[in-house]
């Protein structure tokens, strides 16, 4: 008995072992790919935004904080990050803002509801870049079909992309209008998951609209709202799409935002300054990272209390 | 419960009862301005997609007419039939389709491991090992943007499609979603397999593998629709025409402004005609995708 028992656990330590070998061989692809473009280059953009590396590569120093103090002093960076927060500030509660409303009107399952949700998903399946391209030529002032209809309408004839004061409203928009459905998909879900008897049990006690839609809808979907706007603001800081395509930074800088400045800096502009540019990639990141720990704290926390 | 539908039923039959009738005055008139609002929305979200479609089917000086008209005058091909000539299309194509459908497949097959071996099998470092993924998630592409370039460059891999490929092979997120896919699934599926003697890629290669197929195909969209649609990555490691993908293509010479509107119109169409066709036939599988990336949390 006591030798048979021995010999069961030895034959499953065995193949517990055999096991741990096998799990170890389905992770190596993964493991190694991760390690090697992941890990690598982010201990790596520490190391090189305290180097004055360019494109070729030679003749590296470490130059300390240099590059961190340069990019203080860099007007195009203050300008840069004001972009982005002026971009984030607005793109955010307009995008999510307008999902959330049109999520009022569109959660049911009925075939309309149904059929307009996947119509409002339709931008968000197309490129940026063919988007920028196709609302830069109907907003063209020349020959562009909504800037004539505008026009019409009697409104002034302007240059939506060449204005300065217009531009970042415009890519704004833009942006919503390509990533609203995609918020929407998301809050109509949770909407829909939302127990159909919390609503009876309301209406029963005598609760209206707006009040079922305050005490139990919204913090029904907290969780899926506090989502959309960390992911949605961490994607705002990071853009870049839009202001390539559509204004490549201009007018006068005032769409140029961080990453495009990275870009311009690191890979477009010659000296093609590398060691600058990680620079200014950690900056961002830090901001980012800021952000993210404040919004989760705020909103996450927001969202605790309604469930109490 | 059944005396309150009962209820219901006769003041919607008698109409007579006051409040009924005013709460029921009071959602039609809130269900038109509803039907008016998303309606609007609904036009302006297809105005700039329709007006794209049919104006690439638009001559030359149609495109530029004024006042703009939204239908073609003259229905013609002929910017379909030359677009070749002023952008290298084919060629954009092919490396779009080339990398966007090998990140997928690979990834796919890549993150199903991972995730399988996270999973379904214990070993040592397991938990460590998957939250330090889970954190690379959070890690934005700017920040390994400049030494992922040093990286393939170093590697003689810029501007090829290995190069492309390699660096998106895996993700973080593909992997956390396959291994919440196995873990759903009953363990009675691999014990069996056990019995019989399977070796564990078997278990996972013939049993596990068919049965996550719509993850599969959800990751799988996802994955294409992302690569696809990519701007700043294919840009920044490619560096030749012949390399380019249609998005980084297309944004680098129409901001270059060196070609005429018209083969811009049916290039810019063509660059999204296979994603919208997918996205007719495959719906449920774009938004799958989507809803789960909105459980991460």
């Amino acid at each position: 008995m006591g030798k048979s028992r021995k010999s069961f656990r030895n034959r499953k330590s065995k193949y517990a072992a055999h096991n741990q070998k096998s799990a170890y061989l389905f992770l190596l692809p993964s493991m190694l790919i991760l390690s090697v473009f992941i890990f690598v280059p982010l201990a790596a953009s520490l190391l090189i935004s305290i180097t004055d590396m360019n494109i070729f590569m030679k003749d590296v120093s470490f130059v300390g904080l240099k590059n961190f103090t340069r990019l203080f002093a860099d007007r195009r960076v203050g300008n840069a990050t004001f972009n982005s927060l002026y971009f984030t500030l607005l793109e955010v509660p307009l995008q999510i803002g307008l999902a959330l409303l049109l999520t009022m009107c569109l959660a049911k399952n009925n075939r309309y509801c149904k059929l307009l949700r996947s119509v409002y998903y339709l931008p968000f399946v197309c490129s940026m870049t063919a988007i920028g391209i196709v609302w830069s030529m109907l907003l063209d002032p020349n020959m562009g079909l909504i800037a004539y209809w505008l026009k019409q309408a009697g409104f002034q004839t302007v240059s939506f992309l060449k204005n300065p004061d217009l531009a970042m409203p415009t890519v704004i928009a833009v942006t919503a209008w390509k990533g609203f459905g995609y918020t929407l998909t998301l809050l109509a879900a949770a909407v829909l998951n939302i127990s159909q008897s919390l609503y009876e049990a309301a209406e029963m006690d005598g609760a209206g609209g707006l009040q079922k839609f305050v005490h139990i809808t919204v913090p029904g979907i907290w969780p899926t709202i506090s989502f959309c706007i960390v992911t949605t603001t961490i994607g705002a800081m990071q853009m870049f799409d839009q202001a390539y395509v559509m204004t490549q930074g201009g007018p006068l800088n005032r769409t140029e935002t961080v990453v495009q400045y990275i870009y311009d800096r690191g890979f477009q502009t010659a000296p093609n300054d590398l060691g600058y540019a990680s620079a200014i990639s950690v900056y961002l990141f830090l901001i980012v990272a800021f952000l993210t720990f404040v919004l989760k704290r705020f909103i996450l926390g927001r969202g605790e209390d309604t469930d109490e | 419960m059944s005396e309150r539908k009962v209820n219901k039923t006769a003041r919607q039959n008698t109409g007579e009862n006051r409040t009924g009738n005013r709460r029921i005055r009071k959602i039609k008139f809130t269900g038109a301005a509803g039907f008016v609002f998303t309606f609007f929305v609904a036009v302006t979200v297809l105005v700039p997609i329709l007006w794209l479609l049919v104006s690439s089917f638009k001559t030359d000086t149609g495109v530029i007419k004024f006042p703009p008209r939204f239908f073609p005058e003259e229905w013609t091909l002929h910017q379909y039939l030359y677009v070749g000539e002023s952008i290298p299309i084919f060629q954009m194509t092919r490396n779009t389709v080339v990398f966007a459908g090998g990140v997928t497949v690979v990834s796919l097959l890549f993150d199903s491991m991972a995730g399988y071996a996270f999973a379904r099998m214990r070993f040592r470092g397991s938990k460590l090992l998957f939250s330090i993924i889970l954190l690379t998630m959070m890690v934005p592409f700017q920040i390994i943007m400049t030494p992922l370039y040093i990286e393939v460059y170093k590697l003689n891999l810029l501007d090829t499609y290995l190069g492309l490929i390699l660096p998106r092979a895996t993700s973080a997120f593909g992997i956390y979603m396959m291994s919440s896919f196995f873990e759903g699934l009953p363990k009675s599926l691999e014990e069996s397999g056990r019995i019989d003697g399977m070796s564990e890629f078997r278990i996972y290669r013939s049993i596990m593998l068919p049965l996550c197929k719509p993850a599969l195909v959800s990751l799988g969209i996802f994955h294409f629709m992302n690569n696809w649609n990519d701007l700043l990555y294919p840009l920044m490691l490619t560096s030749s025409q012949s390399r380019r993908t249609l998005s980084a293509g297309l944004a680098v010479l129409v901001g270059n402004k060196v070609i005429k509107y018209g083969p811009t119109l049916a290039a810019t169409m063509i660059s999204l005609t296979p994603l919208l066709v997918l996205y007719i036939f495959c719906q449920k599988y774009f938004v799958e995708g989507i809803a789960v990336s909105g459980m991460k949390e």
